[in-house]
């Protein structure tokens, strides 16, 4: 089996923290977002990452970080949205110039999954197979691909909480009206014989990969369905990034040990700080710092601070800082 | 480069503008002789003198910015105060450089034509100063950022009054469907920020609409010595505003 990484897009949702780095390597309590993504594939798998021109040299020093894996880095030469192949493009382009005769493991290089690959494995047969998570919302499932899901069995998967298996019988990218509150997340699975499928389909429709289990149920094939019921988020924005960093580090203040704090600081919630940053007399409440930076005399509710900012008596709350911000009170 | 041509030849317009006023007032006063009583070498030797002061008073009142609009009321009120500081100080001036006094109506004609005469020019000026500015490339490139009717208000205003600010392109960060807004590029989304600058390179930043980027375009703009500017249909305020200050802290005083 071959693993394969989707991390090519340009993250335009979260500017300006994707200004300087691609959205997985956004850092989530201490490392990039993607090695997650990567931790939670079995070892045996060789993974390929891919991703554009703008961040390939970003992305081949991240690969380099880590140590115990066999890595490829995929570039698109794409150096903005408008030359991007898309997320299935990429994929069938590499599966030809390859020469990919395996079955794959598809994954979102933005999403993370709470439950463990294994018990994905486990649900596994001879076709295609979804990883579904309830989000329990129609509003917000429309912002997803949904599935409808039947024959729901408990034998698979699912963790402590519950979940299982059961067979796909509609996928809806983002739909309007959703009829179902399960979304396909950043886990698929894809035999070797239903890869020239997607090539077929990834031709006609090159951005869509949801759009691939459209087409498998449109001619006829059976696509699988793990449910799972552990944590599951598609790093997509501000509030979906910082909820996720809320639920990783957990109320906790998680410091680079070349940081410092003055006495004099209040810290709350859930904290994030990178390297080389400076804190005094401030009050941060649940932020991501990224390192660098300088923060005297502030307050600061649910920002994420990127790198080489120099923040003086101010008061945010809700923001997302671009690197090298200098905000200071005359 | 044009923008100092223009200036330089906007000022040395306006002094010979100030002292040829000044002898037309004496012409007027004295008659079309050269008196001995009261002889014009001396009178033009003030008027020199004092020239270059009556500029300097101009530029502090920011009368030479070349984006100001010159028709503006405040600005044509700023003109006369100049006037009138420049007949003040030469009056002034003649007293202490020559121990003596005059007409009191050849002031009132230097001043009066003086404030006409300038103001009728800056007037001219700011016309051709216009088209010369948005030749291209334009001397004051701008980045609009928002793509909503406020934006395509204020480009149509811009373009139909022909202003020296110049709108190059227009970002957006809801990814406007649009592909040119009044006839000016929709560039992408804010992620192109950076690569925009570079290849436009703006002197404004001027944003419509996408309040939650603010703080981001402010910084941006500061980064790459832009001017930052914001519509106040940003903060949500349509009515009537202007620039206050409270025991100076500055503020936004609506209504």
């Amino acid at each position: 089996m071959k693993a394969f990484i989707l991390a090519g897009g340009f993250a335009t949702r979260l500017w300006p923290l994707s200004e300087r780095r691609a959205k997985p390597l956004l850092p989530l309590a201490g490392k990039p977002l993607l090695t997650y993504v990567v931790e939670s594939i079995p070892k045996d798998i060789p993974v390929t990452v891919s991703t554009n021109a703008v961040f390939a040299d970003d992305m081949k020093a991240w690969a380099k970080t880590i140590n115990d894996r066999d890595i490829t880095i995929s570039i698109e030469d794409a150096g903005h949205e408008g030359e991007k192949l898309g997320a299935l493009g990429a994929v069938s382009k590499w599966l030809t110039e390859e020469n990919i005769d395996d079955d794959l493991l598809l994954l979102a290089g933005d999403n993370y999954v709470g439950c463990s690959m294994e018990k994905f494995f486990e649900a596994r047969g001879t076709n295609p197979l979804i990883a579904a998570h309830d989000i329990g919302d129609r509003e917000l499932a429309k912002q997803f691909g949904t599935v409808i899901v039947e024959n729901l069995s408990s034998s698979l998967g699912g963790g402590a909480g519950g979940g299982g298996g059961g067979k796909v019988t509609s996928f809806e990218e983002k739909p309007l009206h959703p009829k179902s509150t399960f979304v396909s997340t950043g886990w698929w699975w894809l035999p070797k014989g239903s890869l020239s499928v997607l090539k077929e389909h990834a031709s006609k429709h090159p951005d869509n990969v949801g759009g691939v289990f459209e087409e498998f149920l449109k001619r006829g094939m059976t696509v699988d369905a793990f449910v799972f019921k552990e944590t599951w988020h598609d790093i997509g924005s501000f509030e979906s990034y910082l909820h996720l960093h809320r639920e990783i580090v957990d109320g906790k203040t998680l410091a680079d040990n070349t940081s410092s704090m003055s006495p004099n600081c209040i810290l709350e919630g859930s904290i994030s700080i990178g390297p080389n940053v400076k804190i005094e007399k401030s009050t941060l409440r649940d932020c991501i710092l990224f390192g660098n930076s300088t923060i005297t005399d502030c307050v600061l509710e649910r920002c994420i601070i990127d790198e080489d900012c120099r923040l003086e008596g101010v008061d945010l709350t809700d923001q997302m800082l671009r690197a090298g911000t200098i905000l200071k009170r005359p | 480069m044009r923008r100092t041509l223009l200036l330089t030849a906007w000022l040395l317009t306006d002094i010979v503008l100030f002292v040829g006023a000044y002898v037309c007032a004496y012409f007027l006063r004295v008659g079309f002789i050269l008196s001995s009583d009261f002889p014009l070498d001396r009178y033009v030797q003030a008027v020199l003198v004092i020239s270059p002061i009556w500029v300097a008073v101009m530029i502090g009142l920011g009368i030479f910015r070349l984006t100001r609009v010159q028709s503006d009321k405040r600005n044509i009120l700023h003109i006369l105060f100049a006037c009138v500081m420049g007949l003040s100080l030469f009056t002034l001036g003649y007293y202490f450089l020559f121990g003596q006094f005059f007409s009191r109506l050849l002031l009132v004609y230097a001043g009066a034509l003086s404030f006409v005469l300038t103001t009728i020019w800056h007037l001219a000026f700011d016309q051709w100063q216009r088209r010369i500015l948005r030749k291209d490339p334009p001397a004051y490139p701008v980045l609009i950022v928002g793509a909503n009717r406020e934006a395509e208000r204020f480009i149509r205003l811009l373009n139909d009054r022909l202003s020296p600010l110049r709108p190059v392109g227009v970002l957006d960060s809801l990814g406007s469907q649009q592909k040119e807004i009044s006839g000016v590029p929709v560039l992408g989304k804010l992620n192109v920020l950076e690569s925009v600058i570079k290849t436009k390179r703006p002197t404004h930043l001027i944003q419509c609409s996408n309040l939650e980027h603010t703080i981001n375009l402010v910084s941006a703009a500061r980064q790459h010595n832009m001017t930052y500017m914001m519509l106040p249909s940003v903060l949500g305020i349509a009515q009537k505003q202007s620039m206050d200050s409270i025991e100076g802290q500055a503020m936004i005083t609506v209504g």
